[in-house]
């Protein structure tokens, strides 16, 4: 693995957010203003374009692309998005060359950044409900000896379930918390995205 | 809208430019962006304090800028939040190599984008950053729990932080020993005010919101957020004692405790009405047997043209006191 998987996987992502932005706005909307299809496709479209201009060092360009996604979609979602590439970009600075650890490495990064600038925890229905189960499944898969392609769609399981999941938990941050006790009700538009996620990632590795 | 401005679009940077003009001692800006204000005498070894945040609240976030306070401070439009870009601007250009401090108030959008410069500055230059988020308005919301989030926002009691902090930094103690002194100060400042009239964003034009001729709003935030009730208008001393009444159980403030007093015009409320106000704090303040060390009175934290004023209780001990005592020069805050 090199840092081409990384950009085949952000174009994955970008892809993916592109087929189901009417359906993050459909989601977005029920709980909060509805722009999380925007936000969503126009960052990791520009990500995705930052990504693909040739930088070998893994990490720089994980970084660089966060930073043009969070001039690119500057709401909070958009920047928390653009927060979790480059703190994952700390992590593999220096790389030119993966191992299919490096992968478990950057999704933990992602999450770690995303929870430390969110200030979020596991449960409370956001967007870490939705990636945390994918992260903890392709490393279980890894240590067990599965190919990438294997433990990448079985990531791409959990993420679907902890989406799932997280439908019945309380929301406590952003605009869906103003819902309370409703809010168990409806899909966390930010868990969807982090399902999404997983699927790519999936499918880069396949 | 009644306004000495010309083009509403225009309103920060010609504020920002007549800053330059009639203070070069003191400032400059970086990276050809006037909305990133620097010191104009950069003190080599010493930590770096960077503060930001909306325009329209001057003095803060810029005015405090100079010897004894801040290094470095970035601006955003009207009540609007600087880029991640500009911080990380300021951040390289005050670092001297002792790593560099942010503090600013507790507002989501500044904190995203303060993360962000600092991730900027950790990756691309190497920068050690650390983070004080200020937070001391009772009215916005309740005392948070050991350990966890505090959700009150940020407003005129920043002023004690960026002061004990300024003089640590002064006084060329490490980046650790700065933050810890900035947490100390913040974690003993209680704020709250009340608004008299709104405020009216320039581009915008009219006021977002309204407060009846007759009536207050007590407790309301410097951007407008709503506070804790809106009444009728009751004389100085029965608001005072108002806003007493919360701030002094919070810490709790007790007998024997020595503190500042900072009376905060928001604006349009005259300094002899901010006096009135220090005469009741202290008539307070000596039945509760709370010794004060020193009084500020005057605009340290503001809401463009809104009336009213807030007050700001700072504990003090041996340490934070000599902080709080040492000089200072600023555009805004000067003591010899």
């Amino acid at each position: 693995m090199t840092s081409e998987f990384l950009v085949k996987m952000l174009g994955e992502i970008s892809a993916i957010m592109q087929e189901n932005k009417e359906k993050l706005i459909a989601l977005d909307s029920v709980v909060g203003d509805g722009d999380l299809g925007l936000t969503m496709t126009k960052g990791f479209a520009v990500a995705y374009e930052t990504a693909a201009k040739g930088e070998a060092d893994a990490g720089r360009m994980l970084y660089n692309a966060g930073k043009a996604m969070s001039g690119a979609a500057p709401s909070t979602m958009g920047t928390l998005m653009a927060l979790g590439l480059m703190g994952a970009g700390k992590v593999l600075k220096g790389k030119t060359e993966l191992v299919d650890t490096d992968l478990v490495e950057f999704a933990a990064a992602y999450l770690d950044a995303v929870m430390t600038r969110g200030k979020a925890k596991l449960g409370e229905k956001t967007f870490l409900d939705g990636f945390h189960p994918g992260v903890e499944a392709l490393k279980a898969a890894l240590a067990a000896g599965e190919s990438l392609a294997e433990a990448t769609a079985k990531a791409a399981v959990a993420a679907e379930e902890g989406f799932k999941a997280a439908k019945g938990m309380l929301a406590v941050h952003g605009k869906p918390a103003v819902k309370g006790e409703a809010s168990r009700e409806m899909d966390d538009p930010g868990a969807c995205v982090a399902m999404l996620i997983w699927q790519a990632i999936a499918k880069a590795a396949a | 809208m009644k306004k000495i401005i010309n083009q509403p679009e225009n309103y920060v940077n010609e504020m920002l430019e007549g800053l330059y003009i009639a203070h070069p001692d003191m400032i400059t800006y970086t990276a050809d962006d006037l909305r990133c204000l620097v010191t104009a005498n950069k003190v080599e070894g010493k930590v770096g304090i960077i503060t930001g945040g909306g325009s329209g609240h001057l003095p803060l976030f810029l005015g405090y800028v100079g010897k004894g306070m801040l290094d470095g401070c970035c601006v955003g439009g009207v009540f609007q939040s600087p880029s991640p870009e500009q911080v990380f601007n300021v951040t390289k250009e005050v670092d001297t190599g002792a790593g560099v401090l942010y503090i600013y108030g507790n507002y989501n959008g500044d904190i995203l984008n303060f993360d962000m410069g600092a991730e900027m500055a950790d990756f691309e230059e190497g920068i050690r950053v650390e983070t004080v988020v200020a937070g001391e308005d009772v009215a916005s919301a309740g005392p948070s729990a050991p350990g966890e989030p505090n959700h009150r926002r940020g407003v005129a009691g920043i002023v004690f932080v960026y002061k004990c902090a300024g003089a640590a930094a002064a006084q060329m103690k490490d980046l650790d020993e700065v933050k810890r002194i900035a947490e100390k100060a913040a974690a003993n400042v209680r704020t709250m005010g009340v608004a008299l009239t709104p405020c009216i964003i320039p581009e915008v034009g009219k006021p977002g919101f309204t407060i009846s001729d007759d009536e207050m709003a007590i407790g309301m935030g410097i951007h407008g957020e709503a506070g804790i009730r809106n009444g009728k208008l009751e004389p100085a001393d029965m608001i005072v004692e108002e806003i007493l009444n919360k701030i002094l159980p919070d810490i709790p403030y007790v007998a024997g405790d020595e503190v500042a007093v900072l009376v905060n015009g928001l604006g349009a409320t005259p300094l002899d009405e901010q006096y009135i106000v220090a005469r009741a704090i202290n008539k307070r303040m000596e039945a509760e047997g709370i010794k004060v060390h020193r009084y500020y009175v005057g605009e340290f934290a503001t809401a463009m043209e809104m009336a009213g004023f807030s007050i700001s209780v700072f504990r003090l001990d041996e340490e934070l006191k000599a902080l709080l005592d040492a000089p200072a020069h600023t555009p805004f805050f000067k003591q010899f």
